[in-house]
């Protein structure tokens, strides 16, 4: 891992501390905490040094995310939006639009990146908002629905549609026509920014539009979401973590019937249960990476099986350590509580266990074993 | 385009690229792919599998694919997908 990501753990834990509950029960994270993190490049640590980011490879990066999303899923969430947005940035925008947006999120500017609307959720095909083109301007319209980390954004990421094909475009939030309002109390996640995002005839001159014009929607959401599911896939291991912590601590000090709680068998068996599916996650999160950092075909399907692997182990997990955890565990802000309605996020977001099952079974029909 | 190979110049001919890519879409596939068939319209193709076709050609052919080239039209068939190469390569 290289020296950077080492040394900003602890960084990270004493600017976290012991807030991630209090900051969850508030649904706001401070606004200098990513602002700090934002200018020292470690909300999206894979931009290259040539921009002035860290050039982390995928795996430091990855182990990086589980570090924090095991302190608190919100501030994670909103390193995954800050990591999709210049990974979109660097996938489809030219040289000079990638020196100064690049530039730009490594030095405390923070983006979003909005794909999800009212009428289009899992079938992104149906998006409607649209991005057209005006003499020197494209003109962006459209409703986007819980866009993660919007509400602390300065630039958001709009994919449209263009013409006959599709694009995305960086609109700067202070723009007239642009209205973010927050969703109101999320299951979970709480402090990540979500937010509705309104683009009514809003104006931004037309090199904002990322890359060439006519790109097709399915290929641009499916290279954009490739961070995205990455990011969420090593939040979850951190989850995972962040229980297995809870429960070993609690299973070894809380006594009942007459002897501690790891000692009886059932509770051993939660324990054993929920190591092996950080485990596995781990590794299957370990996998894509590798994959990613070689430039490897499999990537693409190994970032989706971390992703499904992932947040399906988080969700069961994060429901283990409450069951053990019981009353001790039982309450908004605590971290296990905090971690079993986080985890059933992820099930949902960056497509949902059922969107991953449809690639996946795709995918396994090109298994070959032999 | 000259007709040496890649043992000469190290450089991937036009048809060797095809084969490669042919080669590795049949295996991924499991079914017969000929140069002009339309991989999305026979339904062999999915986005998913488009974005491994496009690191695929980035691993293997050292080019970039991004920006405006990521249109699905130019993964259509086995011979547009050998032109984007061409064309990134000599860019």
């Amino acid at each position: 891992m290289p020296e950077p990501l080492v040394a900003a753990r602890p960084l990270v834990r004493g600017l976290v501390g012991d807030k991630a509950g209090a900051w969850d029960l508030a649904g706001e994270l401070p606004a200098d905490l990513l602002t700090d993190l934002g200018a020292r490049g470690l909300l999206c640590a894979q931009v290259g040094t040539e921009y002035g980011g860290l050039g982390a490879s995928s795996l430091a990066n990855g182990e990086f995310t589980a570090f924090v999303g095991g302190l608190c899923s919100s501030l994670r969430s909103v390193m995954t939006s800050q990591g999709m947005a210049a990974w979109t940035i660097q996938r489809l925008g030219d040289a000079g639009q990638r020196a100064e947006h690049l530039r730009h999120l490594v030095s405390g500017g923070l983006a979003a990146v909005a794909f999800s609307e009212p009428d289009a959720g899992s079938d992104l095909s149906a998006m409607a908002a649209t991005i057209t083109p005006d003499g020197d301007d494209v003109v962006v319209t459209g409703r986007k629905v819980w866009t993660t980390a919007a509400a602390y954004a300065d630039r958001i990421v709009v994919f449209g549609r263009y013409g006959d094909g599709a694009a995305a475009v960086v609109v700067p939030v202070s723009r007239p026509g642009v209205r973010v309002t927050r969703v109101a109390d999320p299951l979970g996640c709480r402090a990540a920014g979500h937010a509705n995002v309104e683009l009514t005839d809003v104006r931004v001159p037309a090199g904002q539009v990322l890359g060439g014009t006519g790109q097709s929607l399915p290929l641009l959401v499916t290279a954009a979401l490739a961070y995205g599911r990455m990011s969420v896939a090593w939040g979850c291991v951190g989850i995972l973590r962040s229980c297995v912590e809870a429960v070993g601590a609690h299973a070894r000090e809380r006594r009942q019937f007459g002897t501690a709680l790891i000692e009886h068998q059932l509770v051993a068996r939660h324990m054993a249960e929920l190591y092996a599916d950080e485990r596995s996650a781990t590794l299957a999160c370990a996998h894509a990476s590798r994959c990613w950092d070689e430039g490897s075909p499999d990537m693409v399907a190994a970032t989706v099986l971390a992703k499904y692997t992932g947040s399906r182990h988080a969700a069961r997990g994060a429901a283990t350590a409450v069951q053990v955890l019981a009353s001790a565990g039982a309450r908004d802000g605590h971290a296990v509580a905090r971690a079993y309605r986080d985890a059933k996020l992820m099930e949902i977001i960056e497509g949902s266990s059922e969107i991953c099952q449809l690639m996946l079974s795709r995918h396994a029909l090109a298994a070959d074993y032999s | 385009m000259t007709e040496q190979t890649t043992a000469e110049t190290g450089v991937p001919t036009p048809a060797e690229i095809e084969s490669h890519l042919l080669e590795f879409l049949e295996a991924r596939t499991k079914s017969a792919v000929s140069p002009d068939l339309d991989l999305f319209a026979s339904g062999l193709v999915s986005s998913m599998f488009a974005m491994e076709l496009v690191v695929l050609l980035e691993q293997r052919y050292g080019v970039a694919v991004v920006g405006g080239d990521l249109k699905l039209d130019n993964f259509r068939t086995v011979q547009r997908i050998t032109e984007l190469v061409l064309r990134l390569r000599d860019a």
